[in-house]
């Protein structure tokens, strides 16, 4: 590690209602990767939306390379040397990686656009990085992995001195992941100064030499990675102990039925001939890596997208499920991974997301009945514990995981038997991480039958009773939870399949 | 200003329909001051006639609106509608009460078109609505061998049908019209249609994702649009009594302009029937007002144009604050 190449120090900022940011400080040296770690509206976004001048700050200082700086827009930064990269990717798809890597700002050869020098560079840009991507390859071609990897170059290309990386690992596979951590040691080489956030506590201990902790908008504490571990960090992040034990044993009962069977289901190229049994009370863990056709097998049982063969029994019953509509009548529910697109319509209110997939049992005649509606959905923010002001709050409104109880609420009010949670903590802090997992294990005790989806191993092995395990499109393997491990189960979602 | 907003009865009937209220009224004002003989009873019941039918076509295409769709057919199924029964009811000596049936069956049949597209084929609601605009136009030619249609006068023994717009200087119409948009309020507000129907304008994904039968409902709202229509056609002629075929296209300008104008976002999820019914006695009054300040209809056509930007742009405006 180097000098201090970027501070921050007494930052202010406030929103009508919320004070965002309570005099943080942070600094980032030359050669570190520093980590900004705090649950989601912890503040951490806005501070590196404050420092790339999408905000403004009411007050503190930044200083950049020995000056203070306040930069008004994205485009000064950049110029400056301070770049993020996005968790979402914004990239144009039609476009070459080249073109895409040096748009704004193309080579000119008289009027025409320089193609053959942006791919030039492009190249050379790659070369430093030790990327292997062809810079005349279309984007829309490239793995998510490799378009974060051109996103990466393009900061380059602006000469970066601090590059934030926010959420980089979110999308990508292992070996993807593998990938960008040796970019990043490359660039740490070099002695840029890193910003890394992320909610993976894994990825924190490999990737960073420093952490910084953020809670409720204020500076908790910085840490040197390597002298503090895991449940430190975690304790600065809320304040509180949180367990992260495995299951030891299923807790489903020998004699439960099989509430749902599936067998030989195909859909496209994500599901191949996918079969198993989710018993009463049980909760099924389907892990996998990115991409490995657990959410497409989710979504061709319950009829969101088409099959091509297979059956299902519910019960021992053969049914047919053609739509969403034929599987919430046999009483499944599916949780969405995306629930901003899928699970929740922001511009209605709490009550009226959560009577959503029921609304005909809360009619009077041809009237909603808007008391039973508003009392029931009251019913479940209180078990579920959802932070809003009432019931009437639009949705919109509401943190990711109180919209997350929302979505949860809705399939409660509807009252099904079977229920899929595809990645039901994505997105959502610790705390309420372990408040969904508390209410998951209590509905499997009441004989709620629960598909899980998970990409996080901890959190597969925390809640599953058993566990199947799936990859490019195929299922690879099914354990208990008493004979699984890490390893057995990463061995699995990564076999090749002769 | 907010403790004004906060106030409960100005939120029951809405901040901003209490300012499109005020708008209406200082627009009645200005046409006042402006024209000599603006003031008066004669004024406003002219002013009501084009109100009824553009409501009834406003009233209707809120509904598609809020799906997060748009029906550029409304004006010419209207026409086609008029003309249509008008003809049934002049050449074949169809019995008045069926011809006005048959006006409404003939929105209804448009808007079943249409929705069925939109909802079970995925056509884009703007190339339907285009289309069947077109068709409107034409099926309205055919029929009619593309002749115009005269609707009975009132003192005609079959011109009883005109009581509906007004007895004597008394805007029956009004009434009638009022008690449509309440109507409507309450099946986009209180019933399971209307739920679904704002629902799906604002997420349509997740509505189908919670086992709604959403092309069913999403139809539903194109169908009740053009049943709407049909009704509208009746107070038309019922107040102009002539209809041309190969017209009506800048009553969809008018119809949307007073719906975006009341607070519906053309984004759907969004819609306000109080709002649409100002936003349709303003352009009325609009055309009144130019009219009577001896304009030509040209410019009414300029202002509604501006109008839908206009509004438009507000809901973009509101929506980029709320992110």
């Amino acid at each position: 590690m180097g000098e201090v190449i970027l501070t921050m120090k007494e930052i202010d900022k406030s929103f009508p209602g919320v004070h965002a940011l309570d005099h943080v400080n942070f600094e980032v040296k030359k050669g570190e990767v520093h980590a900004l770690m705090g649950e989601n509206g912890a503040g951490k976004s806005t501070l590196m939306k404050v420092l790339t001048g999408i905000y403004k700050k009411d007050s503190g200082t930044i200083t950049f390379e020995g000056k203070e700086v306040e930069f008004h827009n994205t485009r000064e930064a950049q110029d400056a040397g301070v770049v993020i990269v996005h968790q979402e990717l914004n990239m144009l798809g039609h476009l070459t990686v080249a073109q895409n890597i040096f748009i704004g700002r193309e080579f000119k050869k008289g009027l025409s656009i320089d193609d053959k020098k942006m791919n030039e560079e492009a190249a050379k840009l790659f070369k430093k990085l030790h990327i292997d991507i062809d810079p005349t390859e279309t984007m829309s071609n490239l793995t998510v992995g490799k378009q974060q990897m051109c996103e990466i170059a393009k900061a380059i290309s602006h000469e970066a001195k601090v590059i934030i990386f926010d959420e980089p690992s979110a999308a990508l596979t292992e070996t993807e992941i593998e990938e960008l951590f040796k970019i990043i040691k490359d660039l740490r080489k070099q002695q840029l100064g890193i910003v890394y956030i992320s909610h993976r506590m894994d990825e924190i201990k490999v990737i960073t030499d420093r952490v910084t902790v953020m809670r409720d908008g204020t500076y908790v504490g910085t840490l040197i990675t390597n002298e503090c571990t895991k449940d430190d960090i975690i304790n600065m992040m809320v304040g509180r102990v949180i367990y992260e034990d495995p299951k030891e044993h299923s807790m489903v009962k020998s004699d439960a039925p099989v509430v749902l069977k599936v067998e030989h289901l195909n859909a496209g190229r994500m599901v191949q001939d996918v079969s198993f049994e989710l018993r009463k009370g049980e909760i099924l863990g389907f892990s996998g890596l990115m991409g490995a056709g657990r959410t497409e097998t989710a979504r061709a049982i319950f009829g969101a997208d088409p099959k091509e063969s297979g059956d299902i029994y519910i019960n021992g019953k053969k049914v047919i499920i053609n739509s969403p509509e034929d599987a919430v009548k046999c009483g499944i529910g599916y949780l969405s991974e995306d629930r901003k697109r899928f699970g929740i319509v922001v511009q209605k209110t709490v009550a009226e997301n959560s009577t959503m997939a029921a609304l005909e049992k809360y009619m009077k005649g041809l009237f909603i009945d808007k008391k039973a509606e508003k009392q029931v959905s009251e019913e479940y923010v209180k078990s579920l514990a959802t932070k809003t002001p009432s019931v009437d709050q639009l949705v919109v409104n509401l943190s990711g995981g109180n919209q997350q109880k929302v979505v949860i609420a809705k399939w409660l009010v509807r009252n099904c038997d079977i229920l899929i949670f595809d990645e039901p903590t994505r997105g959502i802090d610790v705390g309420a991480k372990n408040e969904i997992y508390k209410l998951m294990n209590k509905l499997a005790e009441e004989g709620k039958s629960i598909i899980m989806i998970s990409s996080e191993m901890t959190e597969i092995l925390r809640m599953s009773d058993r566990i199947v395990i799936m990859c490019e499109g195929k299922k690879t393997g099914e354990v208990g939870i008493e004979e699984a491990s890490q390893e057995a189960i990463m061995n699995m979602a990564t076999r090749e399949i002769g | 200003m907010e403790k004004i907003k906060q106030n409960p009865i100005v939120k029951k009937l809405g901040f901003n329909r209490i300012v499109l209220f005020g708008v209406l009224l200082l627009m009645y004002l200005l046409f006042c001051i402006l024209s000599d003989n603006f003031a008066g009873l004669p004024r406003i019941l002219s002013t009501l006639n084009y109100a009824y039918f553009l409501g009834f076509l406003a009233l209707g295409v809120t509904f598609v609106i809020a799906t997060g769709g748009i029906d550029f057919s409304i004006g010419p199924v209207m026409f086609c509608a008029a003309l249509v029964s008008g003809y049934c009811l002049n050449s074949y000596g169809v019995p008045m009460v069926l011809s006005l049936i048959i006006s409404v069956l003939v929105g209804a049949l448009f808007g079943t078109f249409n929705g069925y597209l939109v909802a079970y084929w995925s056509v884009p609601p703007f190339i339907v609505s285009m289309a069947s605009m077109n068709i409107a136009k034409g099926v309205a030619s055919v029929f009619t061998k593309t002749q115009s249609v005269s609707w009975p006068q009132g003192v005609s023994e079959q011109g009883w049908f005109r009581k509906f717009v007004k007895v004597g200087n008394f805007p029956v119409g009004l009434l009638i019209f009022l008690a449509f948009a309440i109507i409507c309020s309450i099946i986009l507000n209180k019933t399971k249609a209307g739920r679904y129907i704002l629902s799906l304008g604002s997420n349509k994904e997740a509505v189908r994702l919670s086992g709604v039968n959403i092309k069913k409902w999403e139809m539903l709202a194109y169908v009740i649009c053009g049943t709407l229509v049909g009704i509208a056609a009746i107070f038309y002629v019922a107040a102009y009594t002539t209809v041309q075929p190969g017209y009506g296209d800048t009553y969809n300008n008018e119809a949307i302009a007073g719906c975006v104008m009341g607070g519906t976002s053309m984004a759907g999820g969004l819609a306000s029937i109080g709002g649409t019914v100002i936003g349709v006695f303003i352009i009325a009054l609009l055309q009144e007002g130019i009219l009577a300040l001896h304009f030509t209809k040209d410019y009414q056509l300029i202002i509604t144009g501006l109008i839908v930007i206009v509004a438009v742009y507000a809901d973009v405006v509101a929506r980029r604050k709320k992110n």
